[in-house]
């Protein structure tokens, strides 16, 4: 099976800091994969270098065995990444329906009315639980609230391949079970690949198939959630070795 | 509501010429004019926040182009307004491929040093624009009169803002305002934003250049104060100061202060210095401008 993402020898470094160095990882389709690692692991430069924020220095990023590390963010989103950010970025100062509608603008498919958008929209809206709210600001949301709205706004783009950013972080767990939910549908009833930085550890390990794990920018293991959890190196990590 | 007000606005902009003498016909005609380049900066600055310094600039390429063919080569005003509107885009065009991706204070520097520079070119190719001294240029009518070209103004600036309005509406509008937002999110989100920005400043300088070719054929005397800074600063107190970003606010500021500098014109050109300061102070503490202060002093009721 050819995977849906993949990543060959992906560097990148910021002045002296090499932030990721020579990872390489595979998505299949359908697949809902964890990234984890400690802090400045590279997890979020990593998505950069996916989305084309920063691209790679060295090696290669493919999306359906196409290269696509030369391409800008705008063309890999048309290609059919969407994401999600750590700290949220929903178009504060515009409405939740005109955020969705930037996605589906942003995808330029051609050929669809202005009220099919829009109907497209509030649709994205009512599947993340934004139906009453198209047209609120989205200054004016909640945490969660802005964090399903970037959902929407990804979502409306028609990825293959969802990049998730902590989607977590800042909920409580009534949210967090919510948010769950929200992210299995996303895989199974839009069949679109996910993978997923996550720092809430329980819920990273029970929703993931597979995990891969950054430290100091490389990756360190890779494998079902038990495994990952019993390797050496990973606890090492996370705890800190001889040297810390 | 709002379509009675604004047949309302509609009604006394066509009864204006009927109550006013020639002299405030005259400033209502100025106004127009700066709402049209009011309105233009807006769309770059307010709605993209890109700062461009050389909006008078084009204006000052609209009004020689158009004043040059007419005098020069005997072109119809009418021609050289399109053919000047024209140039002032592809200028902005080839201005902004070179200094957009760079983006922010670079964007402001380039396009103020070039305002300079086409400032002192006016100003010396003397043989052509007869410098300082001003360019005799014909008018649009063979006739004079403020009446007709109060409603050729009229006529320009409502096509031109029903235009803007158009567009800021559409998906570009959109695109516009998700890259003021937050270009990164825009562009992950698969807005191509430099294309994006490229957009609103070429046709911002297009209008630019038409509010300028208008302005040069109505004054019939052009001068290298139409590409100024000082200019250019009088635009950006208007848009500043009616509330950038909205779309009434710059046509508002226009009208608002091209009416007081009329009162306070015995101070000389101390009113700029009024309008700077005005400007700061509201760009610090109301960045919304009167728009954004009437509709807070409106919610509060």
């Amino acid at each position: 099976m050819k995977p849906v993402l993949e990543g060959r020898d992906v560097s990148r470094s910021f002045g002296g800091l090499m932030a990721l160095h020579r990872v390489s990882f595979q998505l299949f389709e359908g697949e809902i994969v964890g990234l984890i690692g400690p802090n400045g692991s590279g997890k979020t430069t990593l998505f950069n270098a996916i989305t084309g924020v920063f691209p790679p220095q060295e090696g290669e990023i493919l999306l359906d065995g196409k290269p696509i590390s030369r391409l800008k963010p705008f063309q890999i989103c048309r290609m059919g990444i969407g994401r999600t950010f750590q700290i949220v970025r929903p178009f504060l100062k515009m409405t939740c329906l005109e955020n969705v509608l930037v996605g589906i603008v942003g995808k330029d498919e051609k050929g669809t009315s202005r009220e099919e958008r829009v109907e497209q929209a509030l649709s994205e809206l009512e599947f993340v639980g934004l139906g009453g709210q198209s047209h609120r600001l989205a200054g004016s949301l909640t945490l969660l609230q802005k964090k399903m709205l970037e959902l929407a706004r990804a979502l409306a783009t028609r990825p293959r391949v969802l990049l998730l950013d902590e989607v977590l972080a800042g909920l409580n767990p009534s949210e967090i079970l919510q948010a769950l939910d929200m992210i299995e549908a996303i895989r199974v009833k839009r069949k679109v690949t996910i993978f997923w930085v996550e720092h809430v550890m329980g819920a990273i390990m029970t929703a993931c198939q597979r995990i891969i794990v950054l430290d100091q920018g490389r990756k360190i293991a890779e494998g079902p959630p038990d495994e990952v959890r019993s390797n050496p190196r990973v606890i090492e990590a996370y705890l800190g070795g001889a040297d810390a | 509501m709002k379509r009675a007000g604004l047949a309302g606005v509609f009604l006394i902009a066509i009864l204006v010429p009927f109550f006013l003498n020639q002299y405030w016909l005259h400033v209502a005609i100025i106004s127009l004019f700066y709402v049209m380049m009011a309105s233009s900066w807006n769309l770059i600055a307010g709605y993209t926040g890109q700062v461009s310094f050389a909006h008078a600039a084009f204006a000052g390429v609209g009004a020689y182009t158009s004043g040059m063919l007419a005098l020069y080569g005997g072109v119809h005003p009418a021609l050289g307004i399109i053919a000047g509107t024209l140039l002032a885009g592809v200028l902005g065009l080839g201005l902004g491929g070179l200094c957009i991706r760079m983006g922010g204070i670079y964007l402001s520097l380039t396009t103020l040093g070039f305002s300079e520079i086409l400032r002192i070119i006016i100003t010396n190719e003397e043989q052509w624009t007869r410098g300082t001294m001003g360019l005799q240029i014909p008018g649009v009518f063979s006739v004079y009169s403020k009446t007709h070209y109060y409603f050729l103004f009229l006529a320009v600036t409502l096509a031109f803002l029903v235009l803007m309005r158009r567009l800021l509406n559409s998906d570009t509008g959109l695109a516009f305002r998700a890259v003021l937002n937050d270009e990164l999110a825009a562009s992950t989100s698969g807005i191509d934003t430099v294309r994006v920005r490229l957009m609103a400043f070429t046709s911002s300088s297009a209008m630019a250049g038409l509010a300028g070719g208008l302005y040069g054929h109505y004054l019939m005397l052009i001068t290298p104060d139409i590409p100024s800074l000082g200019q250019m600063f009088l635009v950006l107190a208007m848009a500043v100061i009616g509330g950038m970003g909205s779309f009434a606010g710059p046509i508002i500021g226009a009208i608002a202060l091209e009416f007081l500098s009329e009162y306070i014109r015995i101070y000389g050109e101390y009113h700029l210095l009024l309008f700077g300061l005005v400007a700061l102070v509201i760009a610090r503490f109301a960045p919304s401008g009167m728009v954004g202060l009437w509709e807070k002093i409106w919610r509060r009721r």
